[in-house]
């Protein structure tokens, strides 16, 4: 009697959900995972700011919307305006951390702690929502150097938590990028220091983005002193309101003549008729 | 000139030591870890942790007096557990920052005023090198 042993037929595939969730919960960018996947290179641009991959990492952001490690670094002094100047002329922003560290003008802790303060600012608003798609350019310019860099899941956590955390101090968004004007609270709030300093500056033209430059403060920082100053009914928008006593019926808006036509726009439109 | 983790490998090498974050206390986030965090989370520590400097920093009974250069008066928590102790201590930077050490040291090999001065030295060491 022969016994033969056959292996046993592998196991069919089975599509392991819980798996296929994690890899797409909290991702911002779908093009941005893939990219972290292929362990990729180069830099990508969306609408709101430009993330430098190195290997897959994050080792660079830069936001409009955010001061930056320039900013940073010279608004209270800890560099002289020049320093910075020579290290960005050098080899652009991005490279310009990885330059004073050669250069030994500041302590690595102090620079580390800087770079990972502009990156994670940058990388927020980089990763907020964007009408139009994002471009990635391959290019092995940005490097893994001593400074730390964050792994691109880290980032999209970070700023999943940092929307919530604005959220739950005030749910409207309007007075993160609007001009902000004071205004008369019902009560008494307490403003802390740090509150204190934005409220100073809040001028009826100056945005939250522009406060935080004048202060050389991080974007986000400046945002939940925002978010907290208007739910303290101390600052709003000006593009909202105040008290509209009798506003006269705004007259019918004009008819649409586009010349140039948006094509994200337009594409958005689609998708949402579609979707109806 | 020590980086972020060779400052929170250094304050592990206190007698002890547990765990140790660099954490930014108007986000709640994790600049660094090393070692054990309660409940293996590093992340909810960093953000319950955050809570209390946040109101230690900003409340006018901790915060009266205010410093010259805008940073918070406090200069360090410390909270006693039976079996730990938590040492959370401000970082003083030159630039606009909200960020503190967090060591957690056990009870009952921690010496708490040796790592008080050391978390102190570190703190120092990190911005000025």
């Amino acid at each position: 009697m022969t016994v033969t042993f056959s292996p046993p037929p592998p196991p069919l595939p089975v599509r392991d959900r819980a798996t296929a969730q994690d890899r797409t919960t909290g991702a911002l960018s779908p093009m941005l995972r893939r990219l972290a996947e292929e362990e990729a290179t180069g830099v990508l641009e969306r609408e709101h700011g430009t993330l430098h991959l190195a290997g897959g990492r994050v080792v660079h952001a830069e936001s409009p919307h955010a001061p930056g490690l320039g900013v940073l670094l010279t608004a209270h002094g800890t560099l002289a305006t020049a320093a910075w100047q020579r290290a960005a002329e050098a080899g652009g922003p991005a490279d310009a951390a990885h330059r004073l560290l050669e250069a030994g003008l500041l302590p690595e802790g102090a620079l580390a702690l800087c770079h990972l303060d502009a990156l994670y600012d940058a990388g927020y608003f980089a990763l907020s929502p964007s009408s139009t798609p994002g471009r990635f350019r391959y290019d092995s310019t940005p490097r893994r150097g001593p400074l730390p860099s964050v792994p691109v899941v880290q980032l999209e956590r970070e700023t999943l938590h940092r929307r919530l955390l604005l959220h739950r101090l005030w749910p409207d968004a309007a007075a993160d990028s609007a001009a902000l004007v004071r205004a008369v609270p019902a009560g008494t709030a307490p403003v802390t220091p740090r509150g204190r300093a934005v409220l100073d500056r809040v001028d009826g033209v100056r945005t939250a983005p522009e406060i935080a430059r004048a202060l050389g403060r991080q974007a986000f920082h400046t945002l939940v002193d925002v978010r907290r100053l208007t739910a303290a009914g101390l600052v709003r928008p000006v593009s909202v309101p105040y008290h509209p006593p009798y506003a006269p019926p705004a007259p019918p808006p004009p008819p649409l003549t586009v010349t140039d036509p948006d094509i994200a726009l337009l594409k958005r439109l689609r998708d949402a008729l579609e979707a109806l | 000139m020590p980086g972020i983790d060779e400052c929170l490998l250094e304050a592990m090498r206190l007698p002890g030591a547990r765990g140790a974050a660099l954490v930014d206390w108007t986000s709640g986030l994790a600049l660094g870890t090393v070692g054990e965090a309660p409940g293996d989370d590093h992340e909810t520590t960093a953000a319950e942790a955050a809570e209390l400097a946040r109101l230690a920093a900003e409340h006018g009974a901790f915060a009266a007096g205010g410093s010259d250069h805008g940073g918070p008066p406090v200069e360090d928590l410390i909270v006693s557990n039976r079996d730990s102790y938590h040492l959370l201590r401000f970082v003083d930077t030159t630039f606009d920052s909200s960020v503190f050490l967090h060591l957690w040291l056990a009870r009952a090999e921690g010496n708490l005023a040796l790592a008080r001065i050391r978390l102190g030295e570190m703190a120092a060491r990190l911005v000025l090198g």
